[in-house]
């Protein structure tokens, strides 16, 4: 069967309006959205979508592993694992005796860590403190009660229940049938309200198994660690999310409490609301759970500066698993004036079959397996990279891969990108935020983010008019700017196959 | 109420005093009280009317209209996958659906097809799993009818041209390369081949050797076997009206032969239960990925209520007693799950996973294997159940929350050929499980102790723990390029002639006899690399009889002498000396047994099967196969008995792949009663990759 192409011709007379389509949207969510700010400095956002009578709830806390203390990395995540702990009411049988073991517990484990961090621990002290220790852990245990908080909400129907922690944020979040929001209000309050540090060192193994599964045992997840600790000097930035393992190691409770006390204060949150909700009930409820969380300074800010790096930095992972290429360049934090133009570059040169090195090493030299690029890397709060990376195909030098994409970005540098390049993914990043639109739990975290990132909600729909006054000028000047050789961090993983082969 | 108020404000004192807290925190907190909770009705939800059609060509179609947003999205599910691949080609359903897409059609061929959609930022996507296929189109309202012609186009007449097929094997050469890089690929994988056989189709994967078979003309025939209207069942929804969208899918679609429907049928699964502990070694990861189970059960089963509750009971969401107990308690594992699995087509899997720390991996087995069997010894409390049922009766709103999953849902259903109202009977069964029910079943299904148990761990931190579940059968995951046995099973050559032929060949060598001396021959050797050809002086000394081997190499940068004595190897450079690695000791070691002249010195001992005489470049050669630990093949020219050509398979890390090494000899030349090659080049698969000129050679 044949279908003749009538349609080829029609393309170009067309090819303006898709801008248009895609981009009716933030008139449409006006009369949707309400917002407002309690006293103490909480922001909630409230999307009425009356799809099902369903809705999500999203937390999320403006801070993440960048915040982290000195030796304390890791710690971010910590605390979002012990939020499902449940509260002073919420997984205890009695939280006033747990407390006591509980405390108990952590000047036993500071203890131990005491010893265990001497030059020449005592192995037989060692053991006797761990002993106590482990006591101490055991009757705090005799007060918990498995898992309540959960067991509470997935029997009355949540649903995608989970959190995540990240380098600039912290968030949490689950679904309910839309009847049950006061639940979601008691609990999510109560938990934040009053925090417990319950079973937390048995938490922390949990975490040591996160760490060896997506870090240690996984190639990708190796180099990405290394990558960043590679590229950057200053930054906190250079960290994994999940700790390195003796900061894991030696963060107490305490040190959770500290952390929580400086950066947990009310104005970190914005909370998203989306779903068959009525708006005027969310801000009662918001206001009679929400408002005896107490006023606190805000979260002091980060005010680290990654200093201009003085040349290219380089490392190789000789391993048995196969190849991977990475690279980086250091750029500019979500709010800098190029951070849209950055985004745009890395489109054209990934997103997509017509991006221009997914033709040329996917297709054409076909040196690639898969190719990637993104802006924003680790992080975007603060100065991330521009990061690409490239599976290789079988037999595929790592010299040819890294010249390849040199090559590509000469041709940027002296000739820049056209046009329809520009257009086009521009129309895709606008496709890509009416697409996420069609989900409770897309909506919910594209308001939240913009609220934190942009200060409005509605920057997730200004960002993308801003997109228009990008100009293939400015794509040229940010390659220019930025991706230059003592900028660079490059880092590999190249196969060996028997360990005792790794040079000198 | 009164009470837990009361509490919340002595913990807060508590924690002030202890701890340093600044705020008052807690003590204005509404207290929690989730029983006093009087929750309002459930708003009103109708879900939406599928609208349903089928053509004469048998395409059955869905719709559902959604304003929300001004888009269509379509979904094809296809009456095909890979189980239809035959069994030395599987792969073959994959790499078509692949290349549909990437090659585009005759109208609408690759880079105009991807400019069009992209220009547009709509999709389309063709994928093929086991058990169905998969085509997808999302666009804006106003480009879908526009393109719907491009996605008919392209899915009956595809070009498949050759260049996109090779590219098609090409990647998935690189997948298979890199599928031993991750421990819980290799799991699933493995697991699955124990459970339901290597060669079954439900556990089966693409092979080097199964790619080696896929033809164009192959893909042609599944592309007429998979893409017709009998095995097309379409899915529409987004922002259309049925009435109007109706007749321009008739004349689309209608042009779609009919073709012939294909069976979701599957032999029975041949199981027998056994208990077993299986073994991957992986020396670059510190947590043992464990698999664990038997075979499971169908969904046509009056027991399937009860097990889903028994799933539930046993790893649903964080209330599971997995997570409860071998996560939250014990701290074992991030991730820990299990389930019994009743699948449609055919037996599912019964299996429980967990990923721990190499030390903890027999505690980790035990303590999971322990929630198998508690659930066969004690009936969950009423109250445990009611919690479960409420988790699954409570969360029923949101299998209908989006008009999509209302759409799939039905379509899958009608795909496996499960009863309308299969979902509503199960919530009816569901409400009437008891205890006892799932204690019943938990005995009548689940064997803790017959269980075949699979760690993917790195030895060098397991120690013996695996020792208490039985004798560690080591699981092979060598990618291979020859299906396993073949080798052993090609047709076995005449034994005695072969013998002949290496004697002859000996001969012809050796004019002057054996030797035990020291052979030493100096020579260029011109190796291809990126920088282009360099040249690089080699002067090697050997000793056949007691296996010595010294190369003495000038290379641009620098003298380096590897030397091989007495089964080890040591390498010196620059005033250093170290120990060879393990993987060049075997390398040197191959090349000092592959040498013709140790074959001729030991041509007494080896055993050698003729071939038969084939042709290669205008003439003529003896094909022999010559059996000891470094196999090879070997051309003789019957004209003077010497070789013509050798060539060998081997490991190349590099690729993560084996390639076949060849080598021609030419100019011979005789000097101390023994005849070398003066030039040998050597070919890696078809590239050349180094050209030996010798120089001299002589006895020592």
């Amino acid at each position: 069967m044949k279908i003749t192409g009538k349609l080829l011709k029609g393309v170009l007379c067309i090819a303006l309006f898709p801008a248009l389509a895609w981009s009716q949207s933030l008139e449409q969510f006006e009369e949707r959205v309400t917002e407002f700010t309690l006293d103490n400095g909480l922001h909630f956002i409230v999307v009425e979508r009356n799809v099902a009578p369903v809705a999500h709830f999203f937390t999320l806390v403006d801070v993440g592993s960048a915040n982290e203390p000195v030796g304390r990395t890791g710690i971010a995540h910590i605390y979002e694992h012990m939020v499902f702990k449940g509260s002073k009411t919420v997984g205890t049988t009695n939280y006033e005796e747990e407390v006591k073991y509980i405390n108990q517990m952590d000047d036993a484990y500071k203890a131990w860590l005491r010893e265990y961090n001497k030059f020449e621990p005592d192995e037989e002290k060692l053991e006797e403190l761990w002993a106590a220790f482990e006591e101490l852990q055991e009757k705090a245990g005799e007060f918990v009660v498995n898992n309540e908080f959960t067991q509470i909400i997935e029997r009355e129907g949540a649903t995608g229940v989970n959190a995540f922690a990240s380098t600039d944020a912290t968030g949490y979040f689950y679904s309910l049938p839309q009847n049950k929001a006061e639940l979601w209000f008691m609990l999510e309050a109560d938990r934040f309200i009053n925090p417990v540090m319950r079973e937390f060192y048995v938490e922390k193994e949990v975490i040591f198994e996160e760490r060896r599964q997506r870090t240690d045992s996984n190639p990708f997840g190796r180099l990405l660690e290394e990558f960043a600790a590679t590229a950057y000097s200053a930054h906190p930035y250079k960290n994994p999310v999940v700790g390195w393992p003796s900061d894991i190691r030696n963060t107490t409770i305490q040190d959770t409490w500290d952390y929580h006390e400086q950066f947990y204060a009310p104005s970190s949150f914005t909370i998203a609301i989306v779903g068959d909700v009525d708006p005027a009930e969310m801000r009662r409820l918001a206001e009679k759970y929400f408002n005896p969380m107490e006023y606190r300074d805000p979260a002091p800010e980060l005010l680290v500066e990654e200093p201009t790096q003085r040349g290219e930095r380089r490392f190789v992972i000789e391993e048995r698993s196969q190849p991977i290429y990475m690279e980086g360049y250091h750029t500019v934090n979500n709010q800098h004036p190029d951070y849209q133009a950055l985004n745009l570059l890395a489109n054209i040169l990934t997103n997509g079959r017509t991006s221009r090195l997914y033709r040329r090493m996917v297709v054409e030299d076909q040196s690639a397996l898969q190719v990637g690029a993104q802006n924003g890397y680790p992080g975007s709060k603060y100065q991330g990279m521009f990061i690409k990376f490239v599976i290789p195909n079988q037999g595929i030098e790592m010299e040819d891969v890294e010249n390849t994409l040199r090559e590509e970005m000469q041709k940027i540098l002296d000739e820049g990108v056209t046009e329809e390049e520009l257009e086009r993914v521009r129309t895709n990043a606008r496709a890509g935020l009416v697409r996420s639109l069609t989900s409770n739990s897309g909506i919910a975290q594209i308001m939240a983010f913009a609220h934190v990132n942009g200060g409005s909600w509605k920057t997730a729909f200004t960002d993308l008019e801003r997109l228009n006054d990008v100009t293939v000028d400015d794509i040229q000047r940010v390659a220019e700017k930025y991706m230059i050789k003592s900028n660079r961090t490059v880092g590999m993983i190249k196969n060996v196959q028997d360990s005792s082969v790794v040079s000198n | 109420m009164m009470l837990a108020a009361l509490f919340t404000a002595a913990c807060a004192t508590q924690e002030r005093t202890t701890q340093g807290q600044t705020a008052q925190q807690g003590s204005q907190s509404i207290p929690v009280d989730v029983e006093g909770l009087v929750y309002p009705e459930l708003n009103q939800y109708q879900i939406p009317d599928i609208e349903t059609f089928e053509l004469d060509n048998g395409i059955k179609f869905y719709l559902i209209e959604d304003d929300e947003v001004p888009l269509i999205n379509m979904n094809v599910i296809v009456r095909a996958g890979s189980f239809m691949d035959p069994a030395d080609k599987v792969g073959l359903a994959s790499i078509t659906a692949n290349v549909i897409r990437n090659g585009g059609s005759e109208a609408y061929p690759e880079n105009d097809l991807n400019q069009l959609l992209e220009d547009r930022a709509a999709r389309i996507e063709f994928g093929m799993g086991r058990t169905s296929g998969s085509v997808s189109m999302n666009a804006l309202k106003e480009d879908f009818i526009d393109l719907l012609p491009v996605l008919v186009d392209v899915m009956t007449d595809p070009l498949l041209p050759q260049e996109k097929i090779d590219l098609a094997i090409r990647q998935q050469r690189s997948n298979i390369s890199r599928r031993n890089d991750n421990p819980q690929g290799i799991g699933s994988r493995e697991f699955g081949k124990l459970i339901y056989g290597e060669d079954s189709p439900q556990a089966r994967v693409t092979e080097l050797y199964t790619l080696d078979n896929i033809t164009r003309d192959a893909m042609v025939e599944f592309h007429s076997q998979a893409y017709t209207g009998e095995n097309l069942m379409i899915g529409l929804v987004g922002d259309f009206s049925v009435d109007e969208i109706r007749p321009v899918l008739e004349e689309i679609f209608s042009q779609v032969p009919a073709g012939e429907r294909n069976e979701l049928a599957f032999e029975e699964v041949d199981y027998e239960f056994e208990s077993s502990i299986n073994f991957v070694d992986k020396s670059d990861i510190n947590q043992s990925v464990v698999f664990m189970g038997h075979i499971g059960g169908l969904r046509d089963n009056p027991d399937y209520a009860a097990l889903q509750a028994m799933n539930e009971v046993l790893s649903g969401g964080f209330s599971g007693r997995l997570f409860q107990n071998v996560r939250s308690d014990q701290g074992l594992a991030y991730s820990v799950f299990g389930n019994y699995g009743s699948s449609a087509l055919y037996r599912g899997q019964f299996f429980a996973g967990v990923f721990t720390r190499s030390e903890a991996t027999a505690d980790a087995i035990n303590a999971v294997r322990h929630e198998m069997i508690r659930l066969q010894e004690e009936p969950v409390s009423a109250e445990e159940l009611e919690d479960t049922r409420n988790s699954i009766l409570n969360s029923l709103v949101f299998r209908t929350d989006s008009r999509s999953r209302v759409l799939s849902q039905r379509m899958n259903n009608e795909y496996l050929g499960l009863p309308a109202d299969a979902f509503e009977r199960y919530i009816d069964e569901l409400m009437e499980v008891t205890p006892e029910d799932i204690q019943r079943v938990a005995n009548e299904y689940m064997r803790p102790n017959e269980m075949k148990i699979l760690v993917v761990g790195n030895s060098s931190e397991l120690g013996d723990q695996l020792e208490q579940f039985g004798t560690v059968q080591e699981v092979d995951i060598e990618i291979r390029d020859t299906p396993p046995g073949e080798e052993e099973e090609s047709v076995a050559g005449d034994a005695e002639a072969g013998k002949e032929w290496l004697n002859r060949m000996a001969e012809a060598l050796l004019p002057g006899g054996s030797f035990d001396r020291d052979f030493v021959f100096e020579a260029d050797n011109f190796v291809q690399s990126p920088m282009g050809e360099i040249t690089i002086g080699v002067k090697q000394t050997a000793n056949f009889q007691t296996e010595l081997l010294i190369s003495e190499v000038s290379a641009p940068m620098g003298e380096v002498v590897m030397e091989v004595r007495d089964g080890s190897g040591v390498m010196k450079m620059g005033g250093n000396e170290m120990p060879m690695p393990s993987a060049q000791l075997e390398q040197t070691k191959a090349e000092l047994y592959r040498n013709y002249l140790f074959l001729a010195l030991n041509s007494g001992e080896l055993d050698a099967e003729f071939m038969g005489m084939v042709e290669k470049e205008g003439a003529e050669f003896a094909h022999i196969k010559v059996d000891h630990d470094f196999p090879m093949e070997l051309y003789i020219d019957p004209e003077t008995s010497l070789p013509a050509m050798a060539t060998y398979r081997q490991m190349d890390p590099q690729q993560g792949m084996r390639i076949t090494v060849t080598t021609h000899y030419n100019e011979w030349t005789e000097n101390d009663g023994i005849y070398y090659s003066y030039e040998a080049i050597s070919y890696a698969d078809d590239e050349q990759v180094a050209r030996v000129v010798v120089k001299s050679h002589s006895l020592n």
